[in-house]
C-alpha cells in the first residue's frame, strides 16, 4: 500500500533540477554532475564519449542505488578545458552522431524497401 | 568559449533483412555504449499505446475483473502516432484526467453468449473510436483484406451460454519502463561481429580425423571442411557464441594458436523483433529520436553555466 508510484522512476519531481553541478573542493577542473531520473542508458554513453576527449583526465558515472533514480557523472579535465565544457561537448557530439545515424538509417531503410518491392515482397 | 573541435563518430548501417515485425542490421564505427543505449531505449523507452483503464459494467465470465483488465492491457495496439501523442500526466486538455483525444483512445467491448457453442471473446471484439489505434492483429487482417479462419484475434476470455462481458477501456501512451505492456519490442539483441583467424600453416600439420574433431568441437556450426581441398574453413562466423570450445580443443591437441577469435569492438549485428505496435524499422528510428530527446534533457541549463562563471571569477 505504500509502494511508490511507478512513474517516479522517470518523472523529475517538481522543484528538482534535472542536472545539478558541484565543483570539487580539492581538485581544480574536477566536478560531479547529478542527473535526476536517468540510468545506465545515458550514464554509459556520456562516459564513453567523454573518454574520446583528450582533455578529459577522468570520466566515470555511477548509479548510487537502484531505488534512487539518479546517476552521478564525475569529470576531471586538464586546464585546457573544464568539466562543464567537456560535458556539453560530449552531449553535443552524441547528439550529432545520432543525427548522422538517423539519416544513414533512413537512407538504408528506403534503399532496402525499394529492393524488397522489386523482389515482390 | 565554444570551440570547433569535435569527437563525433560517423556510424555506418547496413540492413540485411527487413520486415514489418523483424529486422537484422549491421551497425559499425561506433562503440558498445551506443549500441546498448539504443537497445535499452527500444525495449523500455520508445512510447506505444496500451489499455490502461478498464470500466467493467457486466462480467459474468469465469475470469474476475482485474484478470480481464490485465489481459486487455497486454494486447498490442497500433501505435504509429504514439510519438506525437501526449502522456496523460502532462496533458493540459484534460488536466491529467487522461480521457481526452490528445492523450487517450476509448474502446468498447460487448459480448454475450446466446448458444450452446462456447463463444471466444477476442481482440477483434474490441471496438476503437480511433481507427489509427486498433489491435495489431485486427489491423493485419484488415491490411491483407483476406479473411483467415485461423486468425481470429487474441483470445481474451471464453463465454458459455448466458455469460456476458461488457466494458469500456481507455488506452493511453506509455513506456516499457512504466509497465512492460507498453514495450514495443519483443526482443532486441546485438552481438559483436566475430573475426576468426585460422593459422593455415599449423592446420596443415593436422590429420583429417584431427581436423574433423576440431570442427565438431564447436557447439554451433562455425567451421566446416572443404570436401575438395580438405581444408578447415569458416562456414558461418556469426554462428560463434564466444564459447571458446574450439580454442580449448586446439590447446588440448597441443596446438595453441591454431584458431584465434576476436570480437570486433566497433561492429555490431542487431536483431529487432517488434510486437507489431510499431514496425521494426520505425522502432529503430523512434529509439534514435527518443535518445536524442533524452540527451537534450540532460544538457546543462544556463544558470548552471553562470554559477560556474561566478565561481571562477570570484574564486581565482
Ligand atoms: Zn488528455
Amino acid at each position: 500500500m505504500n509502494a511508490p508510484d511507478r512513474y517516479e522512476r522517470f518523472v523529475v519531481p517538481e522543484g528538482t533540477k534535472k542536472v545539478s553541478y558541484e565543483r570539487d573542493t580539492k581538485i581544480v577542473n574536477a566536478a560531479s554532475f547529478t542527473v535526476e531520473r536517468e540510468d545506465h542508458t545515458i550514464g554509459n554513453i556520456v562516459r564513453m564519449q567523454l573518454h574520446r576527449d583528450p582533455n578529459v583526465l577522468f570520466a566515470g558515472y555511477k548509479l548510487p542505488h537502484p531505488l534512487q533514480y539518479k546517476i552521478v557523472v564525475r569529470i576531471h579535465t586538464t586546464s585546457h578545458s573544464s568539466p562543464t565544457q567537456a560535458y556539453n561537448q560530449a552531449i553535443n557530439d552524441l547528439d550529432k552522431e545520432l543525427d548522422y545515424l538517423k539519416d544513414a538509417f533512413e537512407a538504408e531503410v528506403s534503399r532496402v524497401g525499394q529492393a524488397n518491392q522489386h523482389q515482390g515482397f | 568559449m565554444e570551440d570547433t573541435v569535435s569527437y563525433q563518430r560517423l556510424p555506418k548501417v547496413r540492413i540485411r533483412e527487413m520486415r514489418d515485425d523483424f529486422m537484422k542490421f549491421e551497425l559499425r564505427e561506433t562503440d558498445a555504449s551506443m549500441a546498448n543505449a539504443l537497445r535499452r531505449v527500444m525495449i523500455a523507452e520508445v512510447p506505444t499505446v496500451a489499455i490502461d483503464l478498464v470500466e467493467i459494467s457486466v462480467n459474468s465470465s469465469v475470469l474476475n475483473d482485474e484478470f480481464i483488465a490485465h489481459r486487455l492491457g497486454l494486447i498490442p495496439l497500433t501505435s504509429d502516432n504514439a510519438m506525437e501523442m501526449r502522456f496523460s500526466r502532462d496533458c493540459d486538455s484534460c488536466d491529467g484526467d487522461g480521457q481526452c483525444e490528445y492523450c487517450s483512445v476509448e474502446f468498447h467491448l460487448s459480448a454475450k453468449c446466446e448458444s450452446d457453442q462456447t463463444l471466444d471473446v477476442t481482440s477483434a471484439d474490441l471496438h476503437s473510436v480511433d481507427h489509427r489505434v486498433v489491435p495489431v492483429d485486427v489491423q493485419k487482417a484488415f491490411d491483407s483484406d483476406g479473411y483467415d479462419p485461423n486468425q481470429r484475434g487474441i483470445l481474451i476470455v471464453k463465454l458459455r451460454r448466458g455469460q456476458e462481458l461488457k466494458l469500456r477501456a481507455i488506452a493511453r501512451k506509455g513506456i516499457g519502463k512504466d509497465h512492460a505492456k507498453w514495450s514495443p519490442a519483443a526482443t532486441v539483441t546485438f552481438m559483436y561481429e566475430p573475426q576468426i583467424h585460422i593459422n593455415e600453416e599449423l592446420m596443415e600439420t593436422l590429420t583429417f580425423e584431427e581436423k574433423e574433431s576440431l570442427v565438431d568441437s564447436s557447439p554451433t556450426k562455425v567451421f566446416s571442411i572443404d570436401p575438395d581441398t580438405q581444408q578447415v574453413v569458416v562456414m558461418d562466423a556469426e554462428a560463434y557464441t564466444y564459447d571458446e570450445e574450439v580454442i580449448k580443443k586446439a590447446e588440448s591437441m597441443g596446438k595453441p594458436g591454431l584458431v584465434e577469435i576476436y570480437a570486433k569492438e566497433d561492429s555490431f549485428i542487431f536483431t529487432v523483433e517488434s510486437t507489431g505496435a510499431i514496425k521494426a524499422p520505425q522502432l529503430v528510428i523512434n529509439a534514435i529520436k527518443v535518445l536524442q530527446q533524452k540527451l537534450d534533457a540532460v544538457r546543462l541549463q544556463d544558470d548552471n553555466n553562470f554559477n560556474e562563471l561566478d565561481a571562477h571569477l570570484g574564486g581565482s
